[in-house]
């Protein structure tokens, strides 16, 4: 403070420090451009090994067959069974997932007092935590056997038993992304409907749920397509066995086993397919289908829930 | 009476409709929300009651332990709640903080016994001291040579940790294994807790004393511990990963004053849990026979169920996570800090990074099955490593909970008030000064819960073991991270399959709840945190 | 660090800028943030004699020439010239939303962090363009230092608030004689000397924004910003605050933003006036604006007709 120097030198003097940072830059760059090579190399590593399946099955038998056979290395690949089956699945479990969700939401953002919430929210939050191995036991070994003893004459595998606990999984997902679209909704509005002498029902079902309505819908693309990528619940309680839909009696296909896409991935691998074989390599096949449609499922609920984040900022 | 009928009117007949419509909307809406809590709370009763079969015990054994457990608990909870609601948080964190440490106790136990021997962690900490005083030293002699000494930080300690570790492997005179342990593990966690002491009492005495306590506390292991017939070694990593933060706490707990009675609640349960093994004793009553028992979490898997056990993939899980905290996190925290403090927002670049977010926030809802096959092809077919190997596992699952990590730590990073950033940069910080010095000292304790989070849900996956090839049953702890090796929900999917209804009632149900109390401490520490550091603000 | 982040906290007023909101001086007092500022100022307000010394024979440490600053497409800032003389306070007075914390951030280019914001013209300081390609924002803003509307230590202990400019320059010293001295420049020595490990956040609001002060000078810089560093604080906090810059204008350039033209009145050496639409209207000493200014407009804002 004493010297002043005329001519001041505002550039850098130390070039090492320069370097220094640009590296430090570069390499949290490096970081974040990883999650777009783990994109791609899915992308790449399931097209390669799905063009080698391809070549030895035509797409055409894959897409439009509706039988799935595997034994050893060779077989019937016609993805339709595995594809209703996942269908079930994902029908079944948002019929139990997104009513509950949705009521579940609407309690926690208009109903809930802070001392419910306060309890609600981390008891959903630890139900999401748990892992999907468990859940598929629950299935396995108590679901099951309840439904039996309720008097549904489920096998000892079965479609139903398999979707009502990923139907269950997906509740806490339903119903924390739908609260926060519900708590998004400006207080104003509910205040104009409380002026014109709306009851809290009217409020809730008139006002909130429509203002609300693209995220809540935007939580159901992103559950259904948790639904449909759901693994080990289906694995454990579903069996493993393919079943074509059973046209004539739409009732049993609940009750007896099948096999769901995800089901059919590591069924392809745990076998005794070796490596290399048409079974082994439908694994990847299937698994472009799977991250084919989910990803586009992501994209489709980003999209909704982007247009409805437009409606109120 | 005109004026009654008046009012009436505008009071509105029809008033009770709206309401029990209203009502009974409100009791669907929290019946719904209670529905799916409700569901798996009883199915999760019914797997306790199979992993610890407490009616094969004696009516007598039950109503003792009733009698000294559950109603002093009860009672103590019921005051709590009621009377003293600050004491009631000092009970949970109280009880919880010894389970939630001994958890980790078990952890490092695994990790000395099986993953980085004594030794070799002793050599690891020799290489890197001589590595920290080579870099200091260069800073003094060549403070200018900012890119030189960029490389030397890089440079000296992986050269050391390549060489050096041999070395001292092959010295003809070590320590004994306790010895050792003392030195390179108590020693360097008394310094933390004195800096630690230190630093929160402005104390340099209160310091000193912290730090000579734990070394006391830790050594005295090798003349006490044999006595209580536990071995030096084990004594010392309950006294300084369990004792050390426990002490920390009650400590803390007495000097702010507030809830002081919640400490009782630790002590009431293990002298009722005393209590009841001294009656049950003297009357001769017997206990129940669980599934879920020291024998099963120390043994190995087995065709009987009565000899199953769970000691493999304990250590199997155990060694995945250290994968995952040496390669996913770091990644992921770094993928954070670019992306909050460095990505632009505009130009080709900001194009870029919209690229990427977009790009993380889908990876985070790619099923897990696909992770797997990305795994099976990346690391074994492409990068030859074996398959079904802890490292192959790790990897793989770091992947899955990348964008976890990123979208989490990137929460923490926001949540660092920007008049902060503007003080450093107003300074004249570089970016990479103010991130280090000023924004991620703020978000550590978001991020760590957030980890910590993320380190749950990798416990659980099971999909992507399959499809890489861990093995069904792994007989032996794994040695090495090339070994193949099972983790604890691979595991639980074998036994699954086992016809036997042993299996499935029994040892099944054990292996679940092993999973889900690992996964409750672990939610449990990342809440502890979390309220510990929200506090302040 | 994004575009929203960075209005909401320090630069409130910018904000209302890029929106072009025009607010007249009387709804600016009724928001009441500062209690010191009264409805009405009228013209014979008392001036200090502190500005005696001929303007001329001042050396100038900052200058700018038509200067112009835009948020996206909204101009903020309209052909700025400026020549502010060394050691010396200089307050910039304006109604909310003229642009006068935009014109302080661009002195030490802290407006680089906003990505929206783009800048022609050319600001000199000690005669080199700060927006020259060859000029580091990083070493500029050591050269120039700057306290915020907000007291915002950081959550470190109070040594280490006034360290940390010794420590992110890499300057050699004796740093617990630098600290001192800073502390004892920014009056707050006796109060905190026995707790300097205690955390900075433990203080009160004017003993933070002293502490801001402090961490300020402590390296030393040529300049210091102060945007509106007073009206978050009470009235003996702030008189406290207005002591200590015309202390600090015996060694360092100061150059104040405040929308308090009784404390521009007070403090100042040079003023200059900021009026809506982001053009600076006149630059004077400050007993010529406050008793004779030469645009009408002025006389209208400072009398408190400005609408």
């Amino acid at each position: 403070m004493s010297e002043r120097s005329i001519d001041v030198d505002l550039t850098r003097t130390s070039s090492g420090q320069v370097v220094k940072e640009r590296i430090y830059k570069w390499l949290l760059f490096g970081c974040a451009a990883l999650t777009v090579f783990v994109t791609a190399s899915i992308i790449v590593t399931l097209a390669a090994d799905a063009l080698t399946f391809f070549s030895m099955v035509s797409p055409v038998e894959f897409f439009t067959g509706t039988e799935w056979f595997v034994r050893g290395d060779g077989g019937t690949y016609g993805v339709w069974p595995l594809v209703t089956a996942t269908l079930i699945i994902t029908v079944v479990s948002a019929i139990v997932s997104v009513p509950t969700g949705v009521a579940a939401a609407v309690y926690l953002s208009e109903y809930a007092s802070d001392r419910m919430r306060s309890v609600l929210k981390p008891a959903l939050e630890v139900l999401a935590g748990i892992p999907t191995v468990v859940y598929g036991y629950l299935a396995l070994v108590y679901l099951t056997p309840a439904l039996q003893w309720v008097g549904i004459p489920v096998s000892t595998f079965n479609l139903l038993s398999a979707s009502i606990m990923v139907g269950i999984m997906i509740i806490p997902m339903v119903s924390s992304l739908s609260e926060d679209a519900m708590s998004s909704v400006p207080d104003s509005l509910r205040q104009a409907g409380y002026g014109m002498g709306a009851t809290k029902y009217e409020v809730s079902t008139g006002i909130v749920i429509p203002a609300a309505v693209s995220g809540i819908f935007s939580s159901f693309i992103l559950a259904l397509s948790r639904a449909i990528g759901e693994t080990m619940i289906v694995v454990m309680a579903a069996g493993l066995r393919p079943r074509m839909f059973n046209f004539a009696n739409p009732l049993d296909n609940l009750l007896s086993s099948g096999q769901p896409m995800t089901a059919g991935m590591v069924n392809a691998v745990t076998s005794d397919a070796t490596g290399g074989s048409a079974t082994y390599l439908s694994m990847f096949a299937l698994g472009l289908t799977l991250f084919t449609i989910t990803f586009a499922m992501n994209l489709a609920s980003d999209y909704v829930a982007a247009r409805y984040q437009e409606e109120y900022q | 009476m005109a004026t009654n009928q008046g009012t009436g009117e505008w009071y509105g007949t029809d008033e009770a409709v709206s309401r029990v419509r209203g009502q009974a909307f409100k009791t669907l809406c929290l019946g719904a929300t209670l529905l799916a809590l409700l569901a798996v709370f009883v199915l999760l009763l019914y797997v306790a009651n199979d992993a610890f079969r407490p009616l094969s015990a004696d009516i007598g054994w039950l109503l003792s332990f009733a009698a000294t457990v559950v109603l002093p608990v009860l009672a103590a909870v019921g005051y709590y709640y009621t009377r003293d609601t600050k004491a009631g948080e000092t009970a949970t964190i109280a009880l919880g903080l010894p389970v939630i440490c001994l958890l980790l106790a078990g952890g490092v136990f695994i990790t000395f016994e099986h993953i980085v021997s004594v030794y070799q962690w002793l050599s690891i900490l020799v290489s890197l001291g001589i590595a920290a005083a080579i870099v200091a030293a260069h800073n003094r002699v060549r403070a200018d040579a900012d890119l030189e000494r960029f490389a030397v930080i890089v440079g000296v300690p992986a050269l050391l940790l390549w060489y050096v570790p041999d070395v001292i492997l092959s010295l003809p005179v070590l320590p004994t294994q306790s010895l050792a342990l003392l030195g390179s593990f108590a020693v360097p966690i008394a310094l933390a807790t004195g800096w630690f002491v230190r630093r929160q009492r402005e104390s340099d005495r209160d310091g000193a004393i912290a730090a000579a306590v734990t070394i006391v506390g830790a050594a005295a292991g090798l003349g006490v511990a044999p006595v209580v017939g536990l071995s030096p070694f084990v004594w010392m990593l309950l006294v300084t990963i369990t004792g050390v933060p426990v002490g920390l706490y009650v400590e803390s707990v007495f000097r702010r004053g507030a809830g002081v009675s919640g400490l009782a609640f630790p002590v009431l349960v293990g002298g009722g849990i005393l209590m009841g093994v001294v009656i049950t004793n003297a009357l001769g009553f017997t206990g129940p026979n669980p599934w879920l028992d020291w024998g099963f979490l120390t043994s190995s898997p087995s065709r009987t169920p009565e000899d199953a056990g769970f000691y493999p993939p304990l250590v199997g899980s155990v060694m995945m996570l250290l994968v995952i905290v040496v390669s996913a996190f770091p990644v992921g925290v770094g993928a954070a800090i670019y992306l909050e403090e460095y990505a632009p927002k505009r130009g080709l670049l900001g194009r870029v990074v919209d690229l990427i977010e977009v790009n993380i926030g889908n990876l985070a809802g790619v099923p897990s099955v696909v992770y797997g096959v990305l795994g099976l092809a990346l690391f074994i077919r492409w990068g030859g490593l074996g398959s079904g190997t802890a490292l192959v596992g790790g990897f793989t699952i770091g992947l899955l909970i990348l964008p976890i990590v990123i979208i989490s730590s990137q929460e923490a990073i926001r949540a660092v008030p920007d008049s902060m950033r503007q003080a450093s940069y107003g300074m004249g910080a570089t970016k990479w000064q103010t991130t280090r010095n000023v924004v991620l000292p703020e978000a550590l304790p978001g991020i760590m819960t957030g980890n910590i989070l993320a380190m749950g849900r990798a416990i659980g996956e099971t999909a992507p073991l399959l499809i890489i090839g861990a093995p069904a049953v792994v007989r032996i702890a794994p040695a090495s991270f090339t070994n193949k090796f099972s983790a604890m929900p691979r595991q639980i999917y074998t036994w699954s399959s086992e016809i036997d209804v042993a299996f499935r009632h029994g040892v099944l149900a054990a292996g679940v709840v092993t999973l889900l109390v690992v996964l409750l401490l672990m939610n449990g520490a990342a809440i502890i945190i979390r309220n510990k550091y929200q506090r302040r603000d | 660090m994004t575009h929203d982040s960075m209005t909401d906290s320090d630069s409130g007023t910018d904000t209302q800028a890029t929106d072009g909101g025009r607010e007249s001086l009387a709804s600016n007092d009724l928001e009441g943030s500062d209690p010191t500022t009264e409805p009405l100022v009228d013209s014979s307000i008392d001036v200090d004699g502190r500005s005696d010394a001929p303007a001329s024979a001042d050396r100038t440490v900052i200058e700018s020439n038509d200067l112009d600053v835009y948020y996206d497409d909204v101009q903020a800032l309209q052909s700025i010239d400026i020549e502010i003389p060394a050691e010396k306070v200089t307050a910039i007075i304006g109604p909310s939303g003229c642009g006068k914390s935009t014109f302080l951030r661009c002195i030490n280019r802290m407006n680089d962090l906003v990505d929206a914001a783009r800048i022609d013209g050319e600001l000199l300081f000690e005669g080199k363009n700060v927006y020259d390609d060859d000029v580091d924002p990083v070493v500029l803003r050591r050269k120039i230092g700057m306290v915020f509307q907000a007291p915002n230590p950081f959550p470190k202990s109070i040594y280490d608030n006034v360290a940390y400019g010794l420590e992110v320059q890499g300057i050699e010293g004796d740093y617990d004689e630098i600290v001192e001295e800073a502390l004892r420049r920014a009056a707050l020595w006796d109060e905190v000397k026995d707790q300097l490990d205690s955390s900075g956040l433990d203080l009160s609001g004017g003993q933070q924004q002293r502490l801001c002060i402090a961490r300020a000078i402590a390296p030393d810089p040529d300049v210091i910003l102060m945007d509106e560093p007073a009206s978050a604080l009470d009235p003996v906090a702030t008189s406290k605050i207005e002591d200590l810059i015309e202390d600090l204008a015996e060694e360092y350039t100061v150059i104040i933003v405040t929308h308090n033209m009784q404390q521009a009145a007070r403090i100042s050496d040079k003023t200059a006036v900021f009026l809506t639409g982001g053009e600076l209207v006149e630059f004077d000493d400050t007993n010529k604006i406050f008793e004779n200014p030469e645009h009408d407009r002025v006389e209208d804002y400072i009398t408190g007709k400005f609408g």
